[in-house]
């Protein structure tokens, strides 16, 4: 298979630079790595050296293959796999529309792939589980990608609006419209708690019911659906807002529980997201008379 | 500046004549300004039958198959004219290219939307989405920022 002149022109710098930066990485972080506390060293999933003398591969690698400029061919051969293929992480925005998506979520496996290639082959984990935790850092880096691309599409749209004298409409993912339904939630997520942990621990001896019960399991979902339902009626679709409330609930466990509290998180948000759908479906259900 | 308007049925494309006591720069802004702007009505067929319609008229022009279409308020119709043969009779501060296969009129644009793929959908009239292709947003905006920018 040919590959396009595009194409090659990005991978084959890319592919050196990959090359030579796979064992620089291992070369001048690994190290590093070592020294830290032996928690750290397991969160990262490898030791790196031996007898604290830096290599430029893992030392469970050079293990594995026998000997170090074997083990050192192989890392910068797949080193130089991934690099050409970052390299061409900005061909599927030339795209637009379902070969976009498609073409973006394409890059996206092969890059996870050539990747985890790195990581496993290459030792630079020991876990099969920390390969997992790196493709869901790479997963959120390319959302992060994605909504960067997406707001310079809609600052442009908002600018094609300006010159053709429209409104210029809503704010990038609705930030400004969510924005007055943040003292509500302060309230309910910061305030409320507090008081009622503070009735709790002044009325009930036993049982924290109204913080550990009622709060959670009736007043968050609750309240996160109607919020959601009134600004999806007002507004539509708000991303912002289910980030926000299992954002919110995050301190809200620490108040109570004196830790994050996931579930919680997880509850505010998937209620406010039902309610924000639900309402929005209102809306486009009963349109305002204009 | 006075301006005056006469009314002579049976011309076809409008004439304009400036009167000025010299020609200063303002004014040879004006005529350029004046010359690019074609204003003739374009001839649209339907059937056998053939009628000029104003270019205000127009919503906007595609290509169908092996030919071009040109939608207005009231329908649409053949025109024997490639999109790019278009583009040069057309009024270039009124009417762009969007994508490949259409031209628009900037005039009748009521909505621009973008979806979460990318996609920037334009709305004639309120009711005729168009969708517009990213390579042409910078021609889009040039033909907006410059064609429709006030004289300073």
């Amino acid at each position: 298979m040919k590959l396009p002149r595009s194409w090659r022109s990005r991978m084959l710098p890319g592919a050196l630079l990959g090359a030579l930066l796979a064992p620089a990485v291992v070369y001048f972080i690994g190290p590093l790595w070592v020294t830290v506390e032996e928690n750290a060293v397991q969160a990262v999933g490898s030791l790196w050296a031996v007898d604290r003398i830096p290599l430029p591969v893992a030392p469970a690698m050079v293990e594995a293959f026998g000997s170090w400029p074997l083990a050192l061919a192989v890392q910068s051969l797949l080193g130089g796999l991934f690099g050409a293929v970052c390299a061409l992480a900005t061909l599927p925005f030339a795209d637009e529309g379902r070969e976009l998506v498609l073409r973006s979520l394409a890059h996206f496996a092969v890059t996870a792939l050539t990747f985890s290639l790195l990581l496993g082959v290459c030792r630079w984990v020991d876990r099969p589980v920390f390969i997992l935790l790196w493709i869901f850092l790479l997963a959120v880096l390319y959302l992060l990608i994605w909504l960067g691309r997406w707001i310079g599409w809609y600052m442009e749209v908002v600018q094609l609006r300006s010159l053709l004298g429209l409104d210029p409409g809503p704010s990038p993912l609705k930030w400004r419209e969510t924005l007055p339904y943040l003292p509500f939630l302060l309230l309910v997520f910061l305030l409320l708690p507090a008081a009622l942990r503070f009735l709790d621990r002044a009325i009930i001896i036993d049982v924290p019911v109204l913080s550990q019960l009622i709060w959670p399991y009736l007043f968050l979902p609750v309240s996160g659906f109607l919020s959601g339902i009134s600004l999806g009626k007002r507004q539509g679709v708000c991303p912002l807002y289910p980030l926000s409330c299992a954002l919110l609930a995050l301190p809200a466990g620490l108040l109570i529980l004196r830790e994050p509290n996931l579930l919680w998180c997880g509850l505010a948000a998937l209620s406010s997201l039902a309610g924000n759908a639900l309402g929005w479906l209102y809306r486009r259900a009963v349109p305002k008379n204009r | 500046m006075k301006v005056e308007l006469k009314i002579e049925p049976g011309l076809e494309e409008p004439r304009i004549v400036i009167h000025a006591g010299a020609e200063t720069e303002d004014i040879r802004r004006l005529i350029q300004d004046l010359s690019g702007r074609s204003l003739g009505p374009i001839s649209v067929w339907e059937g056998d039958r053939t009628m000029p319609v104003p270019q205000s008229d127009f919503l906007r022009f595609y290509t169908e198959g092996k030919g071009v279409t040109a939608q207005t308020v009231d329908g649409t119709y053949a025109v024997r004219l490639r999109l790019y043969e278009l583009e040069e009779v057309l009024d270039a501060t009124r009417f762009v290219r969007i994508s490949n296969s259409e031209i628009i009129n900037l005039d009748r644009v009521t909505a621009v939307d973008l979806s979460l793929a990318g996609t920037i959908r334009m709305t004639l009239d309120r009711t005729v989405p168009v969708y517009v292709s990213r390579r042409y947003v910078k021609k889009i905006k040039e033909t907006l920022g410059l064609g429709r920018r006030k004289p300073s």
